[in-house]
């Protein structure tokens, strides 16, 4: 018997994004990571071939990890104290993109100042050769307040910068123009919202090349199926030719996760629950699991053990069945 | 475009061409051609050459070139007897000032000519100094000179604020002003507004830097207001800055002259105000501004150039100063920039609502009870009415708030006063039609206020003001303040101006309230005149995609959204306010079936807002291809197959119907995006259209209604039964009162001798 | 084509008998036309009716039922590639395996302690479904002692795993009576799994490594009078298993009746339960019927079983909470009191960030069925009226002593009406967004 295997044939394409610069580009990066180039639904080798495989990048928070899991910070040691240090174990664990995200203040509840900012992306620039992700702590004036000056004074390197959203992306999307740096968007899951972002971050002029979008994501057992289903939606919208979807996507299953009761919390919990460090990692890995398969470009995760078996996940998915 | 003007700017470039080849023939014989050229601090060469031609100017030697490329845009100055239109060769010799003014800038900085000495000047904040040799005393800084050029680390400061909007623009201001006291006045108009001002040029000598200088206003980076220099010359670095912006912010290369212009023009709200007499230089100068889609205002009498094109709106616009209405220079002045931010359409942000209370959505819900009461107006005691008018841009004085009558002060406690609110809007993209949509926003606008509660609409508006509210000041004006903050804010796509008056003197009031009256009727006449074959464009809705994902509705004039929320003039306005939201024009096209409502646009549109799921849309039939729903609808419409008809179930009725089914479980299978065949989602007042399930039959196919409806659309069907030519139509219609399962319902038809009954078969 | 109800409906008796289970006719069409019933469930209808809606009433995926002594579990029915197309129906049941090598000892306390496994997810009880049993050691009186074994520690459904059909007889006559998964046949041996499944009558697992081999195995099994079967792609590499399992779904939708069976995963081979855990994400995503896992421990079963029930949540008809009132970092009668709505992920933002800050209060859960704050807002069902009536219901007033309830932000309209309904109550008007909330606990009411 012989079966005819429906192919999709789509009329779009994902756009190709490459994070980070070589120094023959401009940057100072050992090296670059390209994502992007689907065309078609994630994985179906049998219709065309994945150009890029999604990567994994680990989060970094300098001078802020007391709102970090336990779990997370016995994971990292004493790096956490240093941003440099705590680049260096990143990439030696693996990881194909570093994120740094700022918060509002540090441990002593002093606010964050740009020359902080500046000085630690310099200093994670020098300890490793990954590309980076830089994220403000998501108030609009202090997320100027921070990234502008790190965009100005890492000129070429095509940092992705953010976090762009609806009330504010106006001056983070300038800083990058400026600088040759991309940026992701944030929108809070919905479809229609992604767009109109995406729309409004090219009508100032910046290339669709230059840009990720992060549609959000809730965490396994805190609203996964919604980001779940919007990124399907916006992946299929994106192949059926709707040029504004057709950004990669980079998304946050390691804060996600990490957030939850289940992976921060380890007293005072239901028996139910098993083993809190292994609650914990399960927590975060099958949230990336999910969103992988959803279509995600970018995994954002915190935990390396999560990373390496995200990792040999990718890697199967990667692999397509023997003809 | 004027043969004045042509003419004066074609002669203007030609002498400033000349004038700027004499120079460079002696500084090359003087400095050799190896000597280094450059503005100070800026990787782009000389700007506005690399900008437009690509040539990376470094020395001396490499400016003839530049140069000899300027001689060839020059045209000659146009016959007596020649009445071609100018506007090309205007454009190119202005191109040509441009590039001849900065090859005479670039020379001058050789000479340390640039920035142009002045002394005992400072200036405020850092600059772009060229040499610590500049000052006397040796200290590296900002005193004895003009500012110059602009250097790149300013332009990337100020530049990421044009772009993200928090500067709105720039103005290049050239000449001197008519007094010192207009000269500050003008700044500082600008400099509330948050618009960075540059400044240079004279009139027989005198700058309008001499005259702010001479008054004391400080100038520099830190104050936004750069003096460049005394000439016409230095204005060049306006447009320096310009291009520089687009090769940063745009990503242009230095050649993209023509992407180059058109960021200017799309994204860089920028004017030059021309202030006395224009010379020929100036024309040349000004040509130059319009090729990046600057416009010029002139405050003396020139000849105007208003048919747009190469900028948003006029090109030259004439606003000779002793005739603009004002009492003083300082209310002059204040027209002028005015003007100005009109032709440029720059849009002014007012970031705070100035009113003593806390202000904030927070305080929507608040309750004054008559206890807590300072006074009322409107409900029992007094009348109370607001309208909203669209007015001509030159006839609204923006921020103008005006009380015709008494305050409340006279008022007892606890008491009340009639007040008409009638507020004056104007803007360039404002229509007549998003009237009634503004309006309806006071309520929200007022209720954001701490202490004040609003109710209703229209003439049957009811404002309370709390006694606390009172004690901190909050009077009759501080409407009006709110309503200008907010309308700003929010509908600044569509609003320009606005201005408020308050009407308390009851002869007034009276009156107001009878030319109110006539607009709401008016209106009121202009929704029955909108019909679907009036338009030639529906909107879309996608707002409820979140949550039904191939979901679109299609809102027509005679067809509103499934909520209820949006009509066809709300979508109108929506889309005009948010371009890129949710409410999207759908152009008609060809009509494939004006009955059943099939057009081609519309197909085409449904297919794509859908993601492919609906193939087509039927306007007005529940049989075929009907519009799909979300979960919002305020009614399920759903076929009765024995019945010949439709029943009507609103969401308030919670009875079981004759189908069988409640709302709730009829709303599982009307929902979700999915095209299901006899049943369909809608808005109540659709009911009422005559464009209601028209293709099936229309109105008269209604068996079975929810009595909730009835009640609450009693009016509404009491014409539609007109319409239809049976006054007891709405009594032959069945409720959940009478009939409750489908038997039932039979029976009750054919006793009520239902039209349904005798009309061609449904299916 | 697919028919529209209104062309079923012309193709019924229209006698509204009900006896369908709906009130009408055109009720019951509707539902015939997404496919969410058969049309064997419509007593009158005619031959020739039945022929031309043949292709319109089935659904594409033959529901599967397996049963034990207490439990029953199905996979099928779907109808949909994505689950925002409308919604995935049965949920993949989740057997944990044992071997009958494995001392029976051993085997009863691993099936008792997944048999007794729950636990509470939003006030859901999450349970495993079934059992998977083995046949490892090839020796039909050590399978039948094996799937006794656990029999005694469960009621829960069986699959029994073995291709010798001489291994699997002596398997289910030690449950004769049940409906295990008879897991399975292949090109080798169906003849004699066909007579077994028909003899137990039970649904019969159908192994391949083909879609090809899949497909003529069905057709021949069900020419010989199986009807209910479970198909298991051999593949199980992530990439491979994908493909296989998308192919498979796009042709039962496609009405390619010999693919239109629910399927089972096997992530129990992999023997690491780090891999497994993921095999089991994937296999929940990526449309398998069954999952079958050999690991079980609570912080490994929690969250698959929470991303099972996350998955298949009906995407237009969110998670609940439970109204009520939640105490958040031990509130005490001094501290504030915070309103909002039962959908899930309206509750958990709350939730997660007044858990985060530290700070302490009581949260107010109404019954706004299911929907965020601003749209049961807009519906009518979060209004004064509503809130004063759960603070009353669930005593708040009595738990407190500082009467301070905040609103949400959008809904600060309502201040005024809540005043009224909740009198000596202080009503404040809280943030927009819950992730404001910290900072207001922290200024405006500390």
């Amino acid at each position: 018997m012989s079966i005819e295997i429906p192919v999709d044939k789509w009329p779009g394409t994902v756009n190709t994004v490459t994070l980070g610069a070589t120094e023959a580009d401009g940057g100072t990066r050992a090296k670059v990571v390209t994502i992007g180039g689907e065309q078609s639904l994630p994985f179906m080798h049998f219709e065309t071939e994945m150009p890029h495989s999604p990567v994994i990048a680990l989060e970094m928070t300098p001078s802020r990890t007391d709102d970090w899991s336990q779990i997370l910070l016995d994971a990292w040691g004493d790096v956490v104290e240093d941003p440099a240090r705590w680049a260096a174990a990143i990439e030696a664990a693996g990881a194909d993109v570093i994120v740094v995200t700022f918060g509002l203040t540090d441990p002593a509840g002093d606010p964050i100042t740009p020359d902080y900012a500046v000085s630690t992306v310099k200093a994670v620039l020098e300890a490793s050769g990954l590309p980076l992700v830089v994220l403000g702590p998501g108030q609009a004036d202090v997320d100027n307040e921070l990234i502008v000056p790190v965009a100005d004074s890492t000129k070429g390197e095509r940092l992705v910068l953010g976090l762009c959203e609806d009330g504010n992306y106006r001056t983070i999307v300038a800083s990058a123009m400026a600088n040759d740096h991309l940026v992701v968007g944030r929108t809070p899951m919905d479809v229609n919202l992604a767009k109109q972002l995406n729309i409004l971050m090219t009508d100032m002029g910046l290339p669709l090349d230059r840009i990720v979008m992060d549609p959000t994501t809730g965490g396994l057992g805190y609203g996964i199926e919604y980001g779940y289903s919007v990124m399907e939606r916006l992946r299929l919208a994106a192949l059926q030719g709707d040029a504004m979807t057709q950004l990669p996507m980079l998304v946050t299953p390691g804060y996600e996760a990490w957030r939850t009761k289940e992976a921060k919390v380890g007293e005072g919990v239901p028996e139910t629950w098993g083993d809190w460090a292994d609650r914990g990692v399960h927590w975060e890995t099958l949230t990336a699991v999910s969103l992988v398969e959803a279509g995600a470009d970018v995994v954002v995760l915190r935990h390396p053990e999560s990373l390496k078996r995200v990792r040999e996940a990718i890697d199967e998915l990667m692999t397509a069945a023997p003809a | 475009m004027s043969r004045y003007i042509a003419t004066r700017a074609i002669r203007g470039a030609n002498a400033l061409v000349t004038e700027a080849e004499t120079m460079l023939s002696q500084a090359l014989a003087e400095k050799g051609p190896d000597l280094p050229v450059s503005f100070p601090n800026t990787a782009y060469y000389l700007p506005v050459i690399f900008g437009m031609t690509g040539r990376e100017i470094e020395t001396l030697g490499q400016l003839p070139d530049a140069l000899a490329h300027a001689r060839e845009l020059l045209h000659p100055v146009p016959a007596d007897q020649h009445w071609t239109p100018y506007l090309g060769e205007t454009l190119d010799g202005g191109m040509a000032t441009l590039i001849a003014a900065e090859v005479i800038e670039a020379v001058r900085y050789v000479y340390g000519l640039q920035p142009e000495l002045m002394p005992g000047f400072e200036l405020a904040g850092g600059t772009s100094f060229t040499s610590p040799d500049m000052n006397g005393d040796g200290e590296a800084g900002s005193n004895g000179h003009l500012n110059g050029a602009i250097d790149d680390i300013q332009l990337r400061s100020w530049g990421i604020q044009l772009v993200d909007g928090r500067m709105p623009g720039f103005a290049a201001i050239v000449g001197c002003a008519k007094s010192n006291e207009a000269a500050v006045q003008i700044v500082r108009e600008l400099q509330r507004r948050n618009i960075l001002t540059f400044l240079s040029g004279n009139v027989n000598g005198r700058s309008i830097i001499d005259q702010l200088v001479e008054e004391g206003v400080e100038l520099g980076y830190d104050t936004y207001t750069v003096p460049f220099g005394t000439d016409t010359i230095s204005a060049i670095y306006a447009l320096g800055f310009a291009t520089r912006s687009a090769l940063t912010f745009g990503g242009m290369k230095g050649g993209q002259a023509k992407e180059i212009l058109h960021y200017n023009k799309d994204r860089v709200f920028a004017f030059v105000l021309a202030l006395g007499e224009v010379d020929d230089l100036k024309y040349a100068a000004a040509a130059g501004a319009i090729n990046f889609g600057f416009p010029v205002i002139a405050d003396t009498v020139i000849p105007q150039i208003l048919p747009t094109g190469i900028t948003t709106y006029e090109h030259v616009v004439s606003m000779p100063w002793n005739e603009i209405e004002g009492a003083d220079d300082l209310e002059r002045s204040e027209r002028l920039v005015q003007k100005c931010i009109e032709v440029r359409g720059v849009k002014v942000q007012v970031a705070d609502v100035p009113v003593p209370v806390p202000y904030g959505s927070a305080f929507e819900g608040e309750v004054v009870r008559k206890a807590d009461m300072r006074i009322e107006m409107g409900g029992k005691g007094s009348r109370c009415f607001e309208y909203l008018r669209m007015a001509k841009l030159e006839d609204v004085t923006d921020g103008q708030i005006e009380i015709v009558g008494p305050d409340f002060s006279e008022v007892p406690e606890q008491g009340s006063m009639d007040m008409g609110i009638v507020v004056e809007v104007a803007g360039r993209q404002m229509e007549a039609d998003f009237e009634p949509v503004l309006e309806r926003q006071i309520h929200y606008f007022v209720n954001g206020a701490s202490g004040i509660q609003h109710i209703g609409q229209r003439d049957i508006t009811w404002i309370r003001v709390s006694q606390k509210a009172s004690d901190v000041g909050f009077d009759l004006e501080s409407f009006g303040k709110i309503l200008h903050a907010r309308l700003h804010s929010d509908f600044g796509a569509i609003v320009d101006k606005v201005a408020v008056t308050i009407y308390t003197d009851p002869e007034q009031v009276d009156q107001r309230l009878d030319e109110a009256r006539a607009a709401y009727d008016f209106r009121n006449k202009r929704l029955e005149d909108l019909t679907d074959t009036a338009v030639d464009e529906f909107y879309s809705c996608t707002l409820c995609q979140s949550f039904a994902p191939n979901h679109v509705c299609i809102v027509s004039p005679e067809r509103l959204g499934l909520c209820g929320a949006y009509n066809w003039l709300d979508c109108k306005a929506s889309f005009n306010i948010n371009p890129t939201g949710p409410n999207q024009p759908i152009k008609l096209g060809r009509v494939s079936d004006v009955d059943t409502g099939y057009w081609e646009g519309t197909n085409d549109y449904a297919k794509v807002g859908s993601h492919g799921v609906v193939e087509e849309v039927a306007m007005y039939s529940i049989m075929e291809n009907p519009m799909t729903a979300c979960g919002c609808f305020e009614c399920i419409v759903m076929l009765i197959p024995e019945s010949n008809g439709v029943m009507v179930v609103s969401r308030e009725d919670t009875s079981m119907t004759p189908a069988g089914m409640t709302f709730s479980t009829l709303a599982g299978i009307a929902g979700g995006g999915i095209q299901t065949p006899g049943v369909m989602g809608v808005g109540k007042y659709y009911l009422a259209s005559p464009k209601f399930i028209s293709a099936d039959g229309g109105f008269k196919r209604i068996v079975w209604m929810s009595s909730v409806l009835k009640d609450t659309m009693a009016e509404e069907f009491k014409v539609v039964a007109e319409r239809e030519g049976d006054l007891e139509l709405i009594d032959r219609i069945a409720d959940e009162r009478s009939v409750g399962s489908v038997e039932e319902l039979v029976a009750w038809l054919e006793e009520h001798e239902h039209p349904a009954l005798t009309m061609d078969p449904i299916f | 084509m697919a028919l529209s109800g209104i062309q079923i409906y012309k193709m019924l008796p229209q006698t509204n008998c009900k006896e369908c289970g709906f009130p009408t006719c055109l009720a019951f069409s509707m539902k015939l036309a997404a496919k969410q019933v058969e049309l064997d469930d419509c007593p009158y209808v005619t031959e020739e009716s039945k022929e031309q809606l043949a292709e319109s009433s089935a659904p594409p995926i033959r529901l599967v039922t397996l049963a034990g002594p207490d439990r029953e579990t199905a996979a099928g029915n779907e109808v949909v590639l994505f689950r925002h197309e409308k919604k995935f129906f049965n949920r993949p049941g989740v057997f944990v395996r044992v071997v009958d090598t494995e001392d029976t000892a051993a085997i009863t306390e691993k099936v008792a302690a997944a048999s007794a496994y729950t636990v509470d997810y939003v006030g859901i009880d999450l349970n495993l479904d079934g059992i998977a049993v083995e046949g490892a050691s090839g020796d039909p009186a050590a399978f039948a002692a094996a799937v006794g074994a656990a029999r005694e520690a469960t009621g829960l459904p069986f699959m029994l795993v073995s291709d010798d059909p001489a291994v699997m007889e002596a398997g289910w006559k030690a449950v004769e009576g049940e409906k295990p998964l008879l897991m399975g046949a292949n090109s080798s041996n169906w003849e004699a799994m066909v007579d077994l499944a028909k003899q137990a009558e039970a649904p019969l697992g159908v192994v391949g490594e083909t879609l090809e081999e899949l497909a003529e195995l069905t057709q021949k099994i069900q020419e010989a009078g199986v009807e209910d079967m479970v198909l298991q792609p051999a593949p199980t590499a992530m990439g491979a298993s994908l493909a296989m399992q998308t192919q498979i779904r796009r042709l039962a939708l496609k009405n390619f009746r010999p693919l239109g069976y629910p399927t089972v995963a096997f992530a129990s081979d992999s023997g690491d339960p780090a891999k497994e855990a993921t095999l089991a994400a994937h296999a929940i995503c990526k449309y398998a019927g069954f999952v079958v896992v050999d690991s079980f421990a609570p912080e490994f079963v929690y969250p698959i079983l929470v991303l099972r029930e996350n998955i298949y949540t009906d995407p237009q008809k969110p998670i609940q909470v439970l109204p009520a009132v939640y105490e958040i970092n031990d509130p005490k009668p001094s501290d504030p009191v915070l309103v909002t709505t039962n959908f899930s992920i309206t509750y958990f933002s709350v939730a997660n960030e007044v858990e985060g800050s530290g700070l302490p209060a009581w949260l107010v859960v109404t019954d706004a069925e299911g929907m965020s704050v601003l749209t049961a807002w807009a519906a009518g069902k979060f209004d004064a009226e509503v809130i004063a009536k759960a603070v009353k219901e669930f005593g708040v007033g009595d738990k407190v002593e500082k009467k301070v309830i905040v609103l949400p932000g959008h809904t600060a309209v309502l201040s005024g009406e809540l005043e009224e309904e909740l009198p000596g109550w202080d009503v404040k008007v809280g943030p927009r967004e819950a992730v404001d909330l910290p900072g207001y606990l922290k200024t405006v009411l500390a």
